[in-house]
């Protein structure tokens, strides 16, 4: 059984957010519900200062805590291949998930629009969906949250599942640039113009997230929480970082 | 988990939550339909659909035209990755490729032609179009052209056009303005784009384009302006290489990025040089100056002192007889009248970095070979412009970058067939000596009048033709241009419009649509059949075509057919022409029979192989310098030795075949420019300092950058691109102008407080943000929002649009549009 992980390379990271978009795409989010978010910061003094931004999915935890939190186990850790995901059949939109998890990456279906007019008024939902627009993907799987949601849902990135769980079995990465993986690799791993995106096997020593893990110090945003994410950052100090208490302006 | 299973043992089930909500009225609605009840069935998976299609294509967003792989399932386009047989996306796109989709479905799009009947024209004017066919469209076109030509007028009409992409689109228009008869057919963008950069380029190594660039084997990358990591083409690549040569090459390549304010590519660079607006110049002729006297220069191609001893000292002359140049002219003439007393202090004080910092760039740059200095829009858009971008391509002269690997050369062209029909055979009278012949173009370029070295003028053609000088155009066709909003001053260009009989072929409704009297809608890019050859990238010759992912979804044409139709129209040879011309898709063909002597390395010898690939493409670059001395490929390796005539006639053509940093072509023209610019006619040939003249009347600074988001336009009623548009401050659905916490402070204006921004030429208003990477003398915010058409969402989205507080300024030798040199002042709204 394969363990997923996603590494993001901190030191290539441009903060273009073509992974925020290619997952809007591939996922059909609603604009500004980014599964799949780059935060940016600032800090320091004219003319000495800095920008930093970071990259963030959902970190797939091995213990994650928004899975606890869950009253209708609607949200759960699939056993094959280590993805947390959401069954919207069971979803009750209670939020408790969303206060439980400390990565802030679960949305909720029917907030506010962030862009004005609503583009779900324009795309009116079918079949009970919250919205139908005529790019949505042709992938559609509520028990995994994958697909449109129906309204009052909570939805997050599923690591790509309805690509990555058909990957051929005992690969080690799901690498873009090989033809026999590229397919089954994660929107936004394989959209990353300067390549700062790697996904692989955690289970599988000859992977080549492991081997970037262990060469480049790897590692997990809000390590002390215990969730353990399956997602890890290289970061040699260059301007994309996980950000630190230090940082004073938000973006 | 386990907690969850223990105290929920009753699994609570969605339908159940519902029921119980409902019964206590606690629903909580946030928004819209929240908490609705679902019947759980619809919530099942939808049942599978059918087969996915992939069309090989490109993207439409920049200039950087990146292939693409559009995914297309039951006749819908729902994904585009880059594709992986493309070289320059390599399976890779920017955050605007996928946006595409967005594009095509876009709910405000233009679905057929149309007529205006709302005689009056303005901003709160509708134009209550009505549809019509494209039979009566086409011939209200040509009536008007033919009554035009008629009276001996042609001349009065007028195509400009935008974002052209290949022979099948702007290609055509050269011989539309020949044999209809109008010296205005066509007038490009490039003088509102980075002519700037093309005329610097042109004036000191003969080539009148932008570069190509060997990214993968530099060393050390010095940028000014241009944005790199945001929107420099091609942008997509850009970041690939980024990732290559900050992430994996060894040894690291090292940057410096110099800007206005902080960014992305400042921020992700070594080295951030926060220059004050306009000074770009002063800082390469103070690094040229430590190159100099510390005697970093490349002396395999510039040339070294008879004896090898360097005696270029600060502030002191040196004879020119004592030194040998190579590949340079001027060299000795240039540091004696211009580079001895540009020190790094003087330039400390001008631009009002660190000395330092400019010692230290200088040191770095001439220390690592090989070594290129990028410029693009920003360091040129400014009425010294052309200094500035002939002293930073003069540092790649000074390292011996130019066609070196890891260097910089020029784009070849593709291996295109001949059109099948001949143009000249078709000339009547009229085309041959019509009075059309004698006029000049309405736009001044090339006037002495004007502006006689420019490529183009595009944003002098609404005011000539409102001000009647040199006269009034009578009707203007518009090809993927907006200029009466994207023009500076474009206030003007809606009085210029109201007048003429405007015809747009947007698929959007843009400001320019609004003010047109016939809607004659292009398809979306999914939608056409359309050549591209690349823009400047890695010097060897490639071709893309954009093939259609779908058919058309509305009554629209292709812009290239639309033309042709018009062409067909027109009476007498002109006519026939087109006639015989037929289309698009025989041009195209025509286009690709040219590959079947020069079949592509990836297969590519025909229309149809370039239809299923989407590009063609042969390496390798066919020129290499090396240790001084240029190469030309001999079909294994850059073996075959050149001769300085060869090189003057394929890479330096300049008139001397050298790297001329005293400019033959600026010396031809020294008359004109001295009597223009009031600039010294000894002096003006050489790159040098000249204080900008900053238009305006405010105290501040705008710069209005291009961000990573911005889609030429089609971005603006995105909302996926609107959420997430971010050029430093902001994202989210808002867009800032930043400021300077101190210059906001002294203004009373708080962090958030809405302003207005306020020229000689109009005032704006947006939401303001502190931010410590903007010059406390300058105000930035990203050129993007502040539509006043355009669609649903692009519509009044403050900030309101920086064009509107633009002076119309150019360089008068570039003729580039100085967008960023314009002085605001700034106040609490």
């Amino acid at each position: 059984m394969a363990k997923w992980g996603m590494v993001i390379d901190l030191d290539k990271c441009t903060g273009c957010q073509a992974c925020t978009t290619a997952c809007a795409m591939e996922n059909s989010r609603l604009p500004g519900e980014n599964w799949q978010d780059v935060l940016f910061y600032s800090e320091g003094r004219f003319p000495n200062v800095s920008i930093k931004w970071f990259p963030r999915p959902c970190m797939h935890c091995e213990h994650p805590s928004c899975v606890s939190a869950c009253p209708t186990r609607a949200t759960y850790k699939e056993a094959e291949g280590g993805f947390v995901l959401i069954d919207w059949n069971k979803c009750i939109g209670c939020k408790a998930c969303m206060v439980a998890c400390p990565y802030g990456v679960r949305f909720y279906t029917d907030e506010r629009p962030v862009v004005a007019p609503d583009i779900r008024g324009v795309f009116p939902g079918k079949d009970g969906r919250s919205w139908s627009p005529p790019y949505r993907g042709p992938q559609d799987d509520p028990s995994h949250g994958v697909g449109i949601q129906p309204n009052g849902v909570v939805s997050k990135c599923t690591f790509c599942y309805h690509k990555v769980s058909k990957a051929p079995k005992g690969v080690a990465d799901l690498d873009e640039h090989d033809p026999a993986t590229k397919e089954f690799t994660p929107a936004c791993v394989r959209m990353c113009p300067p390549k700062a995106r790697y996904f692989g096997d955690l289970d599988n020593p000859a992977s080549t997230v492991n081997k970037l893990i262990a060469d480049k110090r790897g590692t997990r945003l809000l390590d002390h929480t215990g969730n353990k994410p399956q997602v890890y950052y290289l970061s040699g100090g260059a301007a994309a970082a996980v950000p630190s208490s230090r940082e004073t302006n938000k973006a | 988990m386990g907690i969850a299973e223990s105290i929920f043992k009753t699994r609570l089930t969605r339908r159940r939550f519902l029921q119980a909500t409902a019964a206590t009225g606690a629903a909580g609605a946030v928004g819209s339909g929240a908490l609705r009840t679902l019947q759980p069935a619809h919530a099942q998976a939808q049942p599978a659909t059918g087969e996915t299609k992939i069309t090989k294509s490109i993207c439409h967003q920049c200039p950087a035209r990146c292939g693409i792989d559009v995914y297309t399932t039951d006749g819908r386009v729902h994904a585009i990755y880059g594709s992986s047989e493309h070289p320059i996306s390599n399976g890779k796109l920017c955050p605007k490729g996928p946006l595409g989709a967005y594009i095509l479905y876009d709910p405000d799009r233009f679905k057929g032609p149309m007529k205006r009947t709302n005689p009056k024209k303005g901003r709160n004017e509708d134009p209550k179009f009505v549809p019509i066919s494209w039979d009566e469209a086409l011939n209200t076109v040509a009536d008007r052209l033919n009554a035009l030509r008629e009276k001996g007028e042609s001349h009065r009409f007028a195509l400009a056009f935008g974002r052209g992409w290949g022979a099948s689109c702007a290609g055509l228009l050269g011989t539309f303005g020949a044999l209809y008869g109008s010296p205005n057919v066509p007038i490009g963008h490039s003088s509102m784009c980075s002519d700037g950069s093309i005329l610097s380029k042109q004036c000191t190594d003969g080539n009148a384009s932008y570069s190509a660039y060997d990214y993968h084997n530099t060393n050390y990358l010095l940028i000014f302006g241009a944005s790199f990591l945001e929107a420099f083409r091609p942008y997509n690549n850009n970041m690939q290489v980024w990732g290559y040569i900050r992430g994996e090459k060894s040894p690291k390549t090292r940057v410096t990025a110099v800007d206005v304010h902080m960014n992305t590519t400042l921020a992700a660079s070594d080295r951030a040089l926060l220059i004050k607006p306009g000074t770009d110049g002063a800082l390469a002729l103070a690094i040229a100056h430590v190159i100099l006297t510390e005697g970093l220069w490349e002396r395999s191609f510039v040339g070294d002192f008879k004896d090898g001893v360097n005696r270029f000292k600060a502030g002191q002359t040196v004879d020119p007889a004592t030194f040998d140049e190579k590949w340079v002219k001027g060299l000795v003439e240039w540091w004696n009248v211009e580079l001895k007393d540009r020190t790094p202090a003087w330039a400390a004080g001008v631009t009002t970095l660190f000395e330092r910092d400019i010692v230290a760039t200088a040191r770095e740059f001439g220390t690592t070979r090989p070594a290129i200095a990028l410029f693009e829009r920003g360091a040129h858009a400014h009425s010294n412009g052309i200094f500035n971008g002939m002293a930073i391509h003069t540092l790649n002269a000074l390292v011996g970058s130019l066609y070196a690997k890891g260097g910089l050369m020029y784009q070849m062209g593709p291996a295109y067939g001949p059109l099948p029909v001949k143009d000249a055979d078709f000339m009547d009278d009229y085309a041959k000596n019509g009075p059309w012949k004698k006029q000049p173009r309405i736009d001044l370029k090339g006037s002495e009048d004007g502006y006689l070295l420019a490529k183009n003028m595009l944003q002098e053609l609404g005011p000539n033709s409102l001000a009647g000088k040199p006269y009034k155009l009578d009707t203007i066709l518009f090809y993927l241009t907006n200029p009466t909003w994207t023009a500076p001053n474009g206030q003007v260009w809606e009085q210029a419009m109201a007048e003429l009989f405007v015809i747009d072929t947007s698929p959007f409704p843009g400001e320019s649509a609004m003010f047109a009297d016939l809607i004659l809608p292009d398809h979306t890019y999914l939608e056409r059949l359309q050549d591209a050859p690349t823009y400047p990238f890695q010097g060897w010759p490639l071709a893309q075509l954009r093939v259609p992912a779908v058919k058309p979804l509305y009554d629209t044409k292709y812009f290239g057919d639309t033309l042709i139709e018009i062409g067909k129209r027109i009476k007498g040879p002109t006519g026939e022409y087109y006639k015989a011309l037929g289309n698009t898709e025989n041009v195209i063909r025509a286009l690709a029979k040219g590959f079947e002597a020069n079949p592509g390395d990836n297969g590519v010898k025909d229309f149809e192989s370039w239809k299923e690939k989407g590009v063609w493409y042969r390496k390798p670059y066919l020129w290499q310098q090396r240790d001084g001395a240029f190469y030309e490929w001999d079909g294994k390796g850059y073996g075959k030795a050149m001769t300085p005539e060869e090189v003057k006639a394929k890479l330096l053509k300049t008139p001397s075949g050298k790297f001329e940093i005293r400019s033959g072509y600026l010396e031809q023209h020294a008359d004109w420019i001295a009597a223009k610019t009031g600039r010294d006619k000894a002096k003006l040939m050489f790159p040098q300092w000249e204080e900008p003249k900053h238009p305006g009347g405010g105290d501040l600074y705008m710069s209005t950058p291009k961000v990573a988001l911005h889609a030429e336009g089609r971005g603006a009623n995105l909302p996926v691109a609107i959420s997430l548009l971010q050029p430093v401050m902001g994202g989210r659905d808002t867009v800032y102008i930043e400021i300077h916490p101190e210059t906001a402070r002294k203004r009373g204006i708080a962090d958030g407080d809405r302003v207005r921004v306020k020229s000689a030429v109009g005032s704006i208003e947006g939401y303001c943000r502190y931010f410590e990477g903007t010059r406390p003398d300058t105000i930035v915010f990203p050129m993007e929002h502040g539509h006043w058409a355009m669609g649903r969402w692009a519509k009044n989205r403050p900030p309101g649009h920086c064009g509107e507080v633009t002076v119309n300024q150019s360089d008068r030798v570039t003729g580039q549009c100085s967008y960023y040199t314009t002085k605001v002042s700034v106040e609490k709204a």
